[in-house]
C-alpha cells in the first residue's frame, strides 16, 4: 500500500516537473520575443527598411537582400546532396557496410564542429587559396557545407521512421525502388525532412561567426545580388550594430533583431503549413 | 475535465510570464528619463558603495584604441627588449566601441575608454590629471590621451585612390572631421571640386575610423556618383596589413604605425582623436589622475575607495 | 524496353545518391586538411606542450606567449554549465511534447520550439547582454559578464536542439512497449521514464551530442556575454568572466598576422579534436548499447 502510495507520488512529481520544462521552455521563448519585439518594434521604419544605407538610416535593407539570396543558393546547394546522402543511407546501402559507417562518421563529425571553424576554413579554403575574397560566394560555400549534417540528419531520421510496409507494399505492387523512393517513402517523410530544412534556415539566417571572415562586415548602400560583393547578412548588421556605438545604433540592433525573428517565424510558419498539407496528402 | 483544469493552468502561467515581461519591460523605458533631465548635481553616489571591485572594461588586442591607450598610459610596460600589456587579470575584453559603452552603462563600478566622437549622455566621460577631454583640449595638446586616426596606402595607388585621399584633406573632408568631433589634423586644406572618375576603392581597418570613413564615403559619393566603396571594419593591425599586401586600396588605423609597417606605407594624418576614459553616470568620481588610472588597468588598485 | 530504361535510371540515380553521400566525408577532409595545414606548423613553432599546457595568452607582448589552457578549460566549464541547464529541461520538455502534451497546447508549443531553434544566436547574445548580464550582476554580485550567464544562454539555446531530436525518437518507440508497461499496471509516468525514454536513448544521446556541438562552438552569443577575459586557471571561477576557445578566435581573428593568426587556426584545430574525441567517445556508446 505504502509502495504504491510513494510511486504515485513519485508519478506525480515526474509529472509536474515535465509540465513544468514545457511551460518553461515557451515562456522562455516568449520573454525573448517580447524584449526584442517590443523594443524594436517601433524603430522600424520605411528608411530602416527600405531605405538606402548611411551612418544615418543604418538601413538594413541591402542586407535582409543579401540574408535571402544566401538561404536560397545554399539550400538548393544543401537540400539535394543532403536528402540523397540520406536515401543512400537508408535504402540503398548494405547493412554493415564500411561505407555507410564512415559517411555516418562524417556526418556526425559535420554537425559537431563549431561555426567558427567553418569560418577559418572558409576563410582559408575560398577566401584565400580559392581567391573568392570575402564575398557572398564564399559565405555560400561555407553555408552549404554547415548545413548539410542538419539536413543528411533530419531527413534520415524522417526517412527511417516511414514503416516498411509502405516500401513493401509499393514494391509488392511492382514499382522499382527508384520510384518507391520518390513516390512513397519521400512525400511520408516530408515532414521530417522540412522540419530538418527549417533548422537550416533559422541556421542560415542566423549565422555569425562562419561569414564575419568569409563574406564580410562591408555594408553597400543598396541591394546587391552580386555573388562577388562583399556584403554582410542581418544577423551581422545586427552585430556590427551592437558593437560600433553610433548615437543610434543600438536602438537599430533591436530593430534588426526583431526583422530576423519576424523573418525566422514567417518562415516557420509557412514550413509548418507547408508540412501539414503534404503529410494530410500522403495519408489520402 | 482533468485537461482543461490543466489547460487552465498553463494558460495562468503563461499569462504570469507575460505580466512578468511587462514589468521588466518597464523599468528600461522609465531609465533613461529620469538620466536626461538630471545629469549629476541630484546623483551624488547615493548608492554606490566604493568598497566595490572596479570592473575595468578594455578593448580587445585588434583595437587601435586600445594599443594607443595602453602606450599612454603605460599599461604596456618595456623593459630591455620585451614588452609586456599588464591589463589587469579579468578585465573584460570587448571587440567594439558599443560594447565598452554598454558594459560601463550597465555597471556602476565600470571604467572603459572610447573614442571621443562617442561619447554620450548614456555614460560620464571623466577629467583627465584634471584636465577636461574635449576638443579644444586635445587640439591644444593640454589633454594628453589622443591618437592620430591614418590612412595608409602603398604608393601605387591609382588616382582614383589619390583623388579620394586628396577629398579626405580638403576643407570638405575636414569638415566632416570636426563635424564628428574628430579633431582636424591638416593645417591649410584645399577646396575640392568633384573629379568624375568611377571604379571602386577598397577600404579596410580600423572600427574606430570606420563610422568616420563612412560620413566621407558618403559626401565624396555626392560629388562622384559612379565611385564604389568597399569596407572592411576589422581592426587596425588588419587594415595595415591589408594595405601592405595590396588586398585593399587604403588601410585605416587608429594607432600609430610600427617601424616596420611606416618603412612599407605612406602615411596620411586625417584627424587626431581623443580618448575619453568612461564611467557610470552614477559613479561620483570626475577626475582621475594618470597614474590612478594605469594602477587600474594593471591591477594595483582594484576599489574606488583606494583611489583618492 | 521500359524495364531497361527504368534500369538505366534507377543505376544512374543509385550513383548519385552514392556521390551526395560521399560529399560530406570529402567535406570533412577538406575542413581537417586545409585547419591542419595552416594550424600544425604553428603548433609546432610554439611547441605542442607550451600551446596546450600553458594558461599564457599575451599575443601583442614581446616575446609573445600563446598558451590556451585557460580557453580549454573555460570551453569546458561553460558547456558543462550549459549541459546542466539545456538537458534535464530539454528532455522534460521533450517528454512534456511527446507524451503529456493535450493536442491544443501541443499546436502552441511545438512551433514554439521550433521558433527558440530559428532566433539567432547574436539575438541571444544580446538579450544576454541586455537582461541576464544585469540581473546576474545585481542578484549575485560580480560584473555579470561570466561562466554563468554564458551557461545560462547556451543552457537556452541548446533547447529546442535537444527537444526536437529527443521528442521525435521518443515518439518513434512502438507503442506496444507502452501498452505493455501500462498493462502490467504501471502508471503513465512510470512508463514513459522507464520503458519509453530507455528504448529512445540513442535519439537522446544523439540530441546531447548536437547540443554540446552547439554550445562548444557557440561563438557570438557568448563573446557578448562572458567578458572574454584570459583568466588564469586559480582564478576561474563561476561568476567571473572567462574565454573560451571560440571567442578568442572571433575577438582577435580580426587584427592577427603572422604566428598569431595561425596560433588562432591552431585553436581552431584544439577546438576541431574536442569534438572528434566527444564524437568517437558517443559513438562508442552508441555502438555497445546496439549490442546489448
Amino acid at each position: 500500500m505504502d509502495v504504491l502510495r510513494r510511486r504515485k507520488t513519485i508519478s506525480l512529481i515526474l509529472k509536474l516537473t515535465v509540465w513544468f520544462c514545457g511551460i518553461l521552455t515557451v515562456g522562455i521563448l516568449i520573454y525573448i520575443l517580447l524584449f526584442i519585439l517590443l523594443r524594436g518594434v517601433p524603430k522600424i521604419n520605411m528608411e530602416f527598411l527600405f531605405g538606402e544605407y548611411n551612418s544615418d538610416t543604418l538601413s538594413a535593407f541591402s542586407s535582409v537582400v543579401t540574408t535571402i539570396e544566401m538561404v536560397i543558393i545554399s539550400l538548393f546547394i544543401s537540400v539535394p546532396i543532403g536528402v540523397f546522402c540520406a536515401i543512400y543511407l537508408t535504402e540503398y546501402a548494405k547493412r554493415g557496410n564500411k561505407t555507410v559507417k564512415v559517411i555516418r562518421l562524417a556526418v556526425d563529425t559535420l554537425a559537431g564542429i563549431p561555426s567558427i571553424v567553418f569560418g577559418l576554413f572558409g576563410m582559408i579554403l575560398f577566401v584565400k587559396l580559392l581567391g573568392f575574397r570575402a564575398s557572398v560566394l564564399s559565405g555560400i560555400c561555407t553555408l552549404s557545407i554547415m548545413i548539410l549534417p542538419l539536413i543528411i540528419s533530419s531527413s534520415e531520421e524522417a526517412i527511417k521512421s516511414v514503416p516498411d510496409m509502405y516500401r513493401e507494399g509499393s514494391l509488392g505492387l511492382g514499382a522499382g525502388r527508384l520510384r518507391t523512393v520518390f513516390r512513397i517513402v519521400l512525400p511520408t517523410a516530408m515532414p521530417g525532412i522540412l522540419s530538418g530544412i527549417i533548422l537550416a534556415i533559422g541556421r542560415i539566417v542566423g549565422e555569425t561567426a562562419a561569414l564575419i571572415f568569409t563574406s564580410g562586415t562591408n555594408v553597400l548602400k543598396n541591394p546587391t545580388l552580386d555573388l562577388m560583393a562583399s556584403q554582410r547578412t542581418l544577423a551581422i548588421h545586427m552585430y556590427m550594430l551592437a558593437s560600433e556605438g553610433l548615437p543610434h545604433s543600438k536602438e537599430m540592433a533591436f530593430a534588426t533583431g526583431s526583422i530576423l525573428i519576424i523573418i525566422v517565424f514567417l518562415v516557420n510558419y509557412t514550413t509548418t503549413k507547408l508540412a501539414g498539407r503534404i503529410g494530410r496528402l500522403s495519408d489520402e | 475535465m482533468r485537461n482543461r483544469k490543466l489547460l487552465f493552468i498553463i494558460a495562468a502561467v503563461l499569462m504570469l510570464t507575460l505580466v512578468f515581461v511587462g514589468c521588466a519591460k518597464e523599468q528600461p523605458s522609465e531609465q533613461p528619463q529620469p538620466q536626461q533631465p538630471v545629469e549629476q548635481p541630484q546623483q551624488p553616489a547615493s548608492n554606490f558603495d566604493a568598497d566595490k571591485d572596479i570592473t575595468v572594461v578594455a578593448r580587445d588586442a585588434a583595437s587601435g584604441t586600445r594599443g594607443a591607450f595602453h602606450e599612454i598610459m603605460e599599461i604596456i610596460q618595456k623593459e630591455g627588449d620585451t614588452t609586456v600589456d599588464k591589463l589587469v587579470v579579468g578585465a573584460l575584453e570587448f571587440d567594439g566601441t558599443d560594447k565598452v559603452i554598454t558594459a560601463v552603462e550597465q555597471d556602476k563600478y565600470g571604467i572603459g575608454y572610447i573614442s571621443l566622437g562617442s561619447v554620450s549622455e548614456r555614460i560620464k566621460a571623466i577629467e583627465v590629471n584634471s584636465v577636461e577631454p574635449t576638443i579644444d583640449n586635445v587640439k591644444s595638446g593640454a589633454y594628453s590621451v589622443a591618437r592620430p586616426f591614418l590612412l595608409v596606402t602603398k604608393g601605387t595607388e591609382s588616382d582614383l585612390v589619390k583623388d579620394f585621399l586628396n577629398f579626405t584633406e580638403s576643407i570638405e573632408g575636414q569638415k566632416i572631421v570636426n563635424d564628428r568631433n574628430f579633431i582636424s589634423a591638416v593645417d591649410s586644406p584645399k577646396e575640392y571640386t568633384g573629379s568624375g572618375l568611377s571604379g571602386t576603392i577598397k577600404v579596410a581597418g580600423s572600427t574606430s575610423v570606420a563610422p568616420l570613413m563612412e560620413k566621407l564615403q558618403e559626401e565624396y559619393n555626392k560629388l562622384n556618383p559612379d565611385v564604389k566603396f568597399e569596407m572592411q571594419a576589422n581592426g587596425s593591425s588588419q587594415g595595415i596589413n591589408a594595405a601592405i599586401d595590396g588586398s585593399y586600396d587604403i588601410g585605416m588605423s587608429s594607432r600609430e604605425l610600427k617601424d616596420e609597417e611606416a618603412a612599407q606605407l605612406n602615411r596620411h594624418v586625417l584627424a587626431i582623436d581623443g580618448i575619453a576614459v568612461i564611467v557610470n553616470n552614477e559613479n561620483p568620481t570626475d577626475d582621475l589622475a594618470a597614474e590612478d588610472i594605469t594602477a587600474i588597468y594593471t591591477g594595483e588598485k582594484t576599489a574606488w575607495f583606494e583611489i583618492e | 524496353m521500359q524495364s531497361t530504361k527504368a534500369n538505366y535510371s534507377e543505376k544512374l540515380m543509385q550513383a548519385v545518391f552514392y556521390l551526395s553521400a560521399l560529399i560530406s566525408i570529402i567535406a570533412v577532409i577538406a575542413i581537417c586538411l586545409f585547419l591542419l595545414l595552416r594550424g600544425i606548423p604553428a603548433i609546432g613553432e610554439i611547441g605542442i606542450m607550451e600551446f596546450i599546457l600553458n594558461e599564457k595568452w599575451k599575443p601583442t607582448d614581446y616575446p609573445p606567449s600563446y598558451g590556451i589552457l585557460s580557453m580549454i578549460v573555460g570551453s569546458t566549464y561553460v558547456t558543462a554549465g550549459a549541459i546542466a541547464i539545456g538537458v534535464p529541461i530539454g528532455l522534460m520538455c521533450a517528454v512534456f511534447l511527446a507524451k503529456f502534451c493535450p493536442d491544443t497546447v501541443y499546436k502552441i508549443a511545438k512551433p514554439a520550439v521550433n521558433l527558440l531553434a530559428g532566433i539567432p544566436s547574436i539575438v541571444y547574445g544580446f538579450f544576454g547582454m541586455e537582461v541576464i548580464v544585469p540581473f546576474l550582476r545585481e542578484n549575485f554580485g560580480g560584473n555579470g559578464f561570466s561562466i554563468l550567464s554564458s551557461s545560462i544562454i547556451l543552457g537556452i539555446m541548446i533547447l529546442p536542439t535537444i527537444i526536437s531530436i529527443s521528442e521525435s525518437s521518443i515518439r518513434s518507440v512502438p507503442l506496444s512497449y507502452e501498452e505493455g508497461s501500462l498493462g502490467l499496471g504501471a502508471t503513465k509516468e512510470e512508463t514513459v521514464f522507464k520503458i519509453v525514454l530507455p528504448a529512445a536513448k540513442s535519439g537522446v544521446f544523439t540530441s546531447i551530442i548536437l547540443g554540446i556541438g552547439r554550445a562548444v562552438g557557440e561563438t557570438m552569443a557568448v563573446v557578448m556575454v562572458a567578458g572574454n577575459a584570459v583568466m588564469p586557471l586559480d582564478k576561474i571561477k563561476l561568476l567571473k568572466p572567462i574565454r573560451t576557445l571560440t571567442t578568442n578566435i572571433v575577438t582577435e581573428m580580426s587584427y592577427a598576422s603572422g604566428l598569431h593568426e595561425e596560433s588562432l587556426i591552431a585553436t581552431g584545430v584544439v577546438l576541431f579534436v574536442f569534438i572528434i574525441i566527444l564524437n568517437t567517445a558517443l559513438s562508442l556508446i552508441k555502438t555497445r548499447d546496439a549490442k546489448n
